[in-house]
């Protein structure tokens, strides 16, 4: 048994106290990511390096106590909120840029990096890098490894699973070692592929070598405006049959462009049923025809009007308002509940037409923003967490949209994670042999339960009454044991 | 839907307000304090989290939770990136109100800061007669000398004021005084004077004049004008802020544009319509005043004349926050300075990042103001620009301290003071 004192105590002794957050009213800006889940760690700290990192992980092993690691707390599955309270351990002062070698296009980099901070530093030699997350000017290096990120630019060029050579990882049982390296085809067991998209659960990253690739020599950007989701979803399958990869293929629809307009005014049309953003890259002599072919087929399927950016500044625009559409929906109501499921291409029609339906029947406005071309559905449940029962009538609806799209073939995770939010619908997918198994690679990284707890696999109990504990937790003080 | 155990006061932020943000974290890395410090509290998300958890009655207004606020520049970086078009700046300020109805720490010098932005700063010939000093000195010998000599003479909050002393203040420029005028006068335009804009920057508002005298416009200093009350607000005293507009809109009727050299003025007095809502006899005369109001740089650029003028130097141009965020004016100041021939516009790092002038931030917290200025005082050492130019008087002394920091010989300009003097050198045709 310890104090939280005696637990602060430890963490400055390994940290610095300056770099240890124990407050009460300062945890409490670390209860949050940007999902609607919310619990309060003992304690939060900041390591400096991986050796800091790997004694934060043994004392907190040594004491029993859980480990969540967080970086910008952007997150959309609840995989940073500190479901079992404990230890939170930030990135936030490892965020430098290593090394940017351009010669072999990689770079390597501290986790708690921005995102979008890679691709402007190496913009300068010609290169980015290309899993762009619609927070990516706020989220992580380090969080889009443990959450195998994605982003619009993803349907030609992979998500972090395909942008990442090598990590240093301080493991949940608390040892630094190396996973994959500088260059691809590493041989033995790919323990790199394991810990992308581990959420968290099997340590944390403390160096990431990235891949970068080349800016495209052109770039065509099309808005499609369509009067119905139905015609701009069949406009996707088509693009696709017709043999074209986009760069991006966007669909948002009629509510996400009131908010994105009201909130960012990039031009978008606000009475229309739904846009298609479309990007087509690559050499000038390719791109140019594509982008006649693909303003074609939407034509044909029912755009009333196809619009091309002119200008970056035109582009940056339209773009601007995809990234931010989400955040926009403030303009709507005070909190979403965003869903990310994937369907075939071909049964996006069939599921958006259920989503509406168990949207209509539940009471609950839903809008609509997705990654088209990936069958990557992201319906957003506008509510008011004050109103009582709204939360619970909106993780019901929730459920029930995740279980149509598992039923048409799909799955529970585009690019969020399983994280809380989704754990316990884990098993409509796989097997108890499968879970098991999953549950198996968490020992061979140390994890014996305590680190990210109750996240990705189904938990068993003490995980799901986090909103019904607060009052207790609140009175507790310095010298209460934890 | 506040259920604070707590009384809050009339002006503390409104839970509409507050419920607009959805802490999709998207800000964080635009807020200055964040850079500095990678810490959750130090963001804009996490100063709503604990504005909100006051609100609702979670937690009370502590110590902590007091230096979080505190400790924000009001910059308003976060608000301009925000997609939910969260009012952060509306919220800050109510915050403010709200830990001025009950600190729960510093309670004494907050109350000698109110004193003095009431009594002094709000107070044309009480300012005059404080800065007069300040000015003398500003421009002396003795300070020449000891610059030279590099003498560490004052204690050190002391010595970041005088640093910020421009290095020639021209003479005043009060309300009523008379300005240049053009050959032809086709149209009248007010001048907003301001507080220590015109006691320390009277030759901005004269280049201001100078420059749209060329352009036929003739500037009046109207008479009866005063401070704007943005500090008043910054600080939380928007009962005082709101008297204040109320002075200006009396002082300055008719619907001739107001000209705002000063982009935190601008500001607060585009934002008068907000601040003024409540108000039934005013609120309609403070809308139709907001709607006046243009920046210098906005008002020129949209006159569209002819470039002009001559500036052989590399120019650096920062944004003041309360142009770039609050009023998202970033391209006509650039504009303007790109058609001058001669002119090398440089973007530096950082340009629309706060300069932690911010006001009275400087003096209120020294240590953060300090390192966002020295984040400054590094990109100019590594951009070498000749000038540097800017829009806002706060910012203006605050780049004379970087300039000394960073060790180089550049001149420090506001915007108009550059035009005029490029179009000085090289007339129009």
């Amino acid at each position: 048994m310890t104090t939280r004192r005696e637990l602060v105590a430890r963490l400055a002794a390994i940290c610095g106290a300056p770099n240890v957050v124990w407050r009460r009213e300062d945890l409490l800006v670390y209860e949050y990511d940007g999902t609607i889940e919310r619990k309060q760690p003992y304690a939060v700290v900041f390591p400096a390096d991986a050796s800091e990192t790997a004694a934060v992980v043994r004392l907190c092993n040594e004491l029993g106590m859980p480990v969540t690691p967080r970086g910008a707390g952007t997150g959309l599955s609840g995989g940073s909120v500190p479901t079992r309270r404990g230890v939170v351990i930030g990135t936030s002062r490892m965020r430098r840029i290593l090394e940017i070698d351009p010669a072999n296009r990689i770079a390597v980099v501290e986790p708690g990096l921005p995102n979008i901070q890679l691709s402007e530093a190496a913009a300068a030699h010609g290169l980015f890098y290309a899993p762009d997350p619609s927070s990516q000017k706020a989220c992580t290096i380090g969080g889009n490894v443990a959450e195998n990120a994605g982003g619009p630019h993803c349907l030609a060029l992979g998500v972090t699973q395909n942008h990442v050579l090598g990590l240093e990882v301080v493991t949940a049982g608390g040892d630094i070692t190396w996973l994959g390296g500088r260059v691809p085809d590493a041989f033995g067991y790919d323990l790199r592929g394991a810990f992308i998209g581990s959420e968290g659960t099997l340590g944390i990253v403390t160096k990431v070598v990235c891949r970068l690739v080349p800016l495209p020599a052109s770039v065509v950007t099309l808005l499609a405006i369509f009067d119905t989701v139905q015609e701009a979803s069949a406009t996707v399958s088509a693009i696709i049959a017709a043999g074209m990869i986009p760069a991006a293929m966007e669909m948002m629809d009629r509510l996400t462009l009131q908010a994105a307009e009201a909130g960012l005014r990039c031009g978008y049309p606000a009475d229309a049923g739904a846009v298609l953003l479309l990007e087509l890259d690559g050499l000038p002599e390719v791109v140019g025809p594509q982008a006649a072919s693909a303003r074609a087929e939407c034509l044909e399927r029912g755009a009333t009007e196809v619009r091309e950016a002119r200008s970056a500044g035109e582009r940056e625009l339209l773009w601007k308002g995809r990234k931010g559409a989400i955040g926009a929906l403030g303009w709507i109501a005070p909190n979403y509940y965003i869903l990310d499921g994937v369907v075939p291409r071909s049964k996006l029609v069939d599921v958006m037409a259920s989503v509406s339906a168990i949207s209509d029947a539940h009471g609950l406005q839903c809008a609509n923003v997705f990654h088209a071309g990936d069958g990557n559905l992201h319906p957003l449940i506008l509510f008011d967490e004050r109103v009582p029962g709204a939360k619970d009538r909106v993780l019901a609806a929730g459920a029930e949209i995740m279980r149509a799209c598992v039923e048409a073939g799909g799955s529970l995770s585009g690019e969020h994670g399983i994280g809380y939010e989704k754990q316990r619908f884990m098993p409509w997918l796989y097997s108890e042999t499968d879970l098991e198994h999953m549950g198996r690679i968490r020992a061979v990284f140390g994890n014996e339960g305590d680190f990210n707890p109750c996240k990705l696999l189904p938990a068993g109990t003490g995980c799901g009454e986090m909103a019904h504990q607060e009052q207790a937790l609140r009175a507790a003080g310095p010298d209460a044991y934890v | 839907m506040a259920s604070s155990p707590w009384p809050l006061p009339a002006d503390a932020p409104s839970a509409a307000d507050l419920s607009r943000c959805v802490h999709c974290g998207l800000c964080i890395n635009a807020c200055p304090t964040f850079a500095v410090t990678g810490l959750e509290a130090e963001s804009p998300r996490g100063r709503i989290a604990l504005a909100r958890a006051v609100d609702e009655g979670v937690i009370p207004l502590t110590a902590a939770v007091q230096s979080h606020w505190d400790l924000c520049l009001q910059c308003r970086a976060c608000e301009a990136v925000c997609p939910s078009g969260v009012a952060y700046g509306r919220i800050i300020e109510h915050v403010k109100a709200q830990v001025a109805a009950a600190p729960a720490k510093d309670a004494a010098p907050r109350r000698l800061r109110r004193f003095l932005l009431r009594n002094v700063v709000a107070r044309p010939r009480v300012l005059a007669a404080v800065v007069a000093p300040a000015r003398w000195w500003a421009g002396s010998l003795p300070r020449r000398a000891l610059r030279k000599s590099g003498a560490k003479w004052l204690p050190s909050r002391l010595a970041a004021m005088e640093a910020q002393l421009p290095r020639h203040p021209g003479r005043p420029l009060r309300a009523g005084d008379s300005l240049p005028v053009p050959g032809e006068a086709s149209t009248e335009a007010v001048l907003f004077t301001g507080c220590v804009m015109g006691e320390l920057f009277g030759g901005v508002h004269r280049a201001t004049a100078s420059v749209l005298a060329r352009r036929g416009v003739r500037a009046i200093a109207v008479e009866g004008q005063g401070c704007c009350g943005a500090l008043h607000a910054h600080d939380g005293d928007l009962a005082f802020a709101r008297d204040l507009a109320r002075r200006n809109i009396d002082a300055l009727p008719g619907d001739d544009p107001i000209i705002v050299n000063s982009a935190g003025c601008g500001a607060a007095m585009k934002e008068y319509g907000q601040l003024l809502h409540a108000d039934p006899r005013y609120a309609d005369r403070a809308a139709a005043f907001a709607a006046r109001v243009r920046d210098f740089s906005e008002f020129v650029a949209a006159l569209d004349t002819p470039a002009a003028g001559h500036f052989p130097a590399r120019v650096a141009y920062q944004d003041a926050c309360h142009l770039a965020h609050a009023q998202r004016i970033r391209e006509q100041p650039r504009a303007l300075l790109r058609a001058i021939a001669g002119c090398d516009l440089v973007e530096t790092p950082g340009a629309d990042l706060c300069c932690g002038a911010a006001g009275i931030y400087s003096l209120v917290e020294p240590g953060m103001s300090a390192a966002l200025r020295t984040r400054k005082a590094d990109a100019f050492r590594d951009s070498a620009p000749d000038v540097i130019v800017t829009a806002n008087p706060g910012c203006q002394m605050q780049y004379e301290a970087a300039v000394r920091e960073a060790g180089i010989d550049a001149r420090v300009m506001h915007l108009a003071e550059a035009l005029d003097e490029a179009e000085r050198r090289a007339p129009r045709a």
